[in-house]
């Protein structure tokens, strides 16, 4: 017993060691920036505390970026669940080899810089633009495609969508082929069979693929720049303005503040659903 | 004569080149127990999952009670499967497993929890209804996997190797459980393993394949006592496999010596497989036996001691309870009733003597230092 309580406690001590220089790195940037946007949003310029800041955003103009990021956020989640899913489930289902190829062309796009690719869909969607010409060339009208909530919601769901496919896949790719076969012998058709156990089984995969794409969308700021024009305002891109053009850190922190906290009741509903597998698959 | 509920005919199945099935006839009888014994690949589980609906023949037919049903998918089939390792739903508990189903058959609630209060009673799985799967142990998840079969009434429930997983003693009492519920089920089990012993001890008919064609079906005792060919001979229970000459009716010759037997029914002098289990030879003192050989090696396994005896360059081996030493001179008594002759058949000469035990093994060779 002795020798086995040693074990485990140097066993620890030298995880420790390992993870020390992330620890010292996550200390740096991540907790104490934390503590600043903490600090920037109940202070006032001169650094004495108030709530002023965060009263302050009780406005229709925040309410509404904050409704338009989460709904922007939410629909582009959802297409891209729509989009993910079946493809997913595909790719369990063919040979290993065209397994690798699908993936790889699923990740080719994370391999270039979100910004890059945010500027090739610029490029396609302009009222110059490929498409618009595409459609001159045919004698059609032109569509107003850029500065749209479309465009930005497009935007989300080229940006993210491989973060909804992978945790899918990888969830599906593990499924016991025998416990579908057993679901059909029991006399489940198809349908039943999606419904009663590849959906639920799927599940944590899912919930981890919707998390991964929700939260960087709806805390975009960039994407809503480029494509949605100045019309659209997220939160993100308010966030972005107090810091960038005001120069007003301490709005800007108590808005992010409020972001995470919105971040993070999404992050406390989606675990509600999934149990704690999830964290499996975010891994 | 009870009614065949299964019928395979002609069935042919091959994947790219290689046919897995060959032209397979098999035919079950309704309320057995039937094994299909065989080594691995020999089409035992491909046989199963033809019946259940998983795969289709190249060619032939299956018939269900007289219908054919092939291209028939399995949630149409009365039949239900027992997989090899269990394929529980991992997302559901004991109950929701059990109860699968009937909810997809849209059983009325209160009917579904009657029936599985029921074979949870049948398990011994009482209390267990709302853990979950990844919580019990591999024999309570056998109990599981039987459950969510048996409840939903098939006409045929197929097991693929579900004992393979089990440890020695649990997997004889699942051995007795498995035969008990199907004698008060009364429907017909078809069990696949490619364990003889188990096989002998469980079925009513025994079916062994190999190469995808069936060698023989018969009661275990038939199986054991009367091998068809050499295959059988040697893949159920040891024995030693001889070759020899049928001089007469009731009169074959091996090992340079004439013996009686009780086969009959031979040409003259047709060349013949000769079978004598371990079992059945009497080790006598040298020079009283029919046999002559050295002892040339002897193992003890509690019961009794294996000893094998070189008579002629041919390895016997001799199950027997008094002890031998290594390089004695022995004598060999062989019953009538204890020689069985077979026909030569495409197995003859790959089994038989005893210089190892299975066919896979190739001997170490020393050299003169000694060193491997």
């Amino acid at each position: 017993m002795n020798g086995s309580f040693k074990t485990k406690t140097k066993n620890k001590n030298k995880g420790l060691k390992l993870s020390s220089p992330y620890l010292v790195w996550s200390l740096i940037f991540i907790v104490i920036p934390l503590f600043m946007v903490l600090y920037y949003a109940f202070t006032t310029e001169n650094g004495t505390f108030t709530l002023e800041n965060i009263k302050g955003l009780a406005s229709l103009d925040v309410l509404n970026s904050l409704l338009i990021s989460v709904l922007y956020a939410a629909i582009a989640t959802l297409l891209s669940l729509i989009l993910a899913y079946p493809l997913a489930y595909y790719m369990s289902t063919v040979s290993k080899i065209s397994q690798r190829t699908m993936i790889m062309l699923a990740m080719l796009p994370m391999w270039m810089n979100l910004l890059i690719r945010t500027y090739s869909l610029m490029l396609i969607l302009e009222n110059n633009g490929i498409i618009n010409n595409i459609l001159k060339a045919l004698n059609l009208p032109k569509a107003q495609l850029i500065n749209t909530p479309g465009a930005v919601i497009l935007g989300m769901i080229y940006n993210f969508l491989p973060y909804m496919i992978l945790p899918i896949y990888s969830i599906m790719t593990k499924f016991d082929y025998s416990v579908l076969e057993a679901a059909n012998d029991l006399g489940a058709n198809g349908f039943q069979r999606f419904k009663r156990i590849i959906l639920p089984m799927s599940m944590p995969g899912v919930i981890s693929g919707i998390t991964m794409v929700f939260v960087p969308s709806v805390s975009t700021f960039y994407i809503s720049q480029k494509l949605g024009g100045a019309k659209t305002m997220l939160i993100g891109d308010m966030i972005e303005r107090k810091f960038q053009g005001e120069v007003n850190y301490n709005v800007g922190a108590s808005l992010s503040l409020i972001l995470m906290v919105l971040i993070l009741i999404s992050m406390a509903i989606m675990n509600k659903f999934s149990g704690d597998e999830e964290q499996e698959v975010l891994m | 004569m009870k009614k065949n509920i299964i019928e395979l005919k002609n069935i042919t199945v091959a994947f790219g080149e290689e046919k897995v099935l060959n032209k397979l006839n098999l035919s079950i009888k309704n309320g057995e127990f039937v094994t299909i014994l065989g080594p691995s690949g020999c089409g035992k589980t491909t046989t199963l999952r033809l019946i259940a609906g998983f795969a289709n023949p190249n060619e032939g037919d299956i018939l269900f009670n007289g219908e054919n049903i092939i291209g028939i998918p399995p949630y149409k089939r009365s039949v239900n499967t027992i997989f090899q390792r269990y394929a529980l739903f991992p997302h559901l508990n004991v109950y929701e497993n059990i109860a699968f189903g009937l909810r997809v058959k849209k059983v009325p609630e209160k009917e579904i929890e009657e029936r599985v209060s029921d074979v949870i009673n049948m398990v011994n799985l009482k209390g267990f209804e709302k853990r979950d799967i990844s919580k019990l142990s591999g024999g309570q998840q056998q109990r599981v996997a039987i459950a969510r079969a048996v409840i939903n009434r098939p006409d045929v429930l197929l097991l693929d190797e579900p004992l393979a997983a089990l440890d020695a003693k649990l997997r004889k009492d699942m051995q007795v459980e498995l035969k008990n519920i199907q004698k008060n089920l009364g429907i017909t089990f078809i069990f696949v393993t490619h364990d003889q012993e188990e096989a002998l001890t469980i079925s009513d008919t025994v079916i062994v394949m190999n190469e995808g064609v069936v060698q023989q079906i018969g009661t275990p005792k038939d199986i054991y006592n009367e091998p068809k060919n050499a295959f059988v001979a040697d893949f159920i229970g040891e024995s030693n496999i001889l070759s020899g000459i049928m001089k007469a009716d009731f009169l074959t010759e091996f090992s340079g010596k004439e013996f009686t037997c009780l086969d009959r029914g031979f040409k003259e002098n047709e060349e013949v497989d000769i079978v004598v289990r371990p079992e059945d030879v009497d080790i006598v003192p040298s020079l009283a036996g029919m046999l002559e050989g050295v002892v040339t090696s002897v193992n003890f396994l509690g019961v009794h001691y294996e000893i094998i005896v070189d008579i002629g360059g041919f390895k016997w081996m001799i199950q027997t309870t008094d002890e031998q030493k290594v390089g004695d001179k022995v004598g060999l008594n062989i019953e009538p009733d204890a020689i069985h002759v077979m026909k030569k058949s495409k197995y003859s000469n790959l089994y038989g003597d005893y210089s190892s035990f299975s066919d896979e093994i190739e001997p170490i060779s020393f050299n003169n230092e000694g060193e491997i």
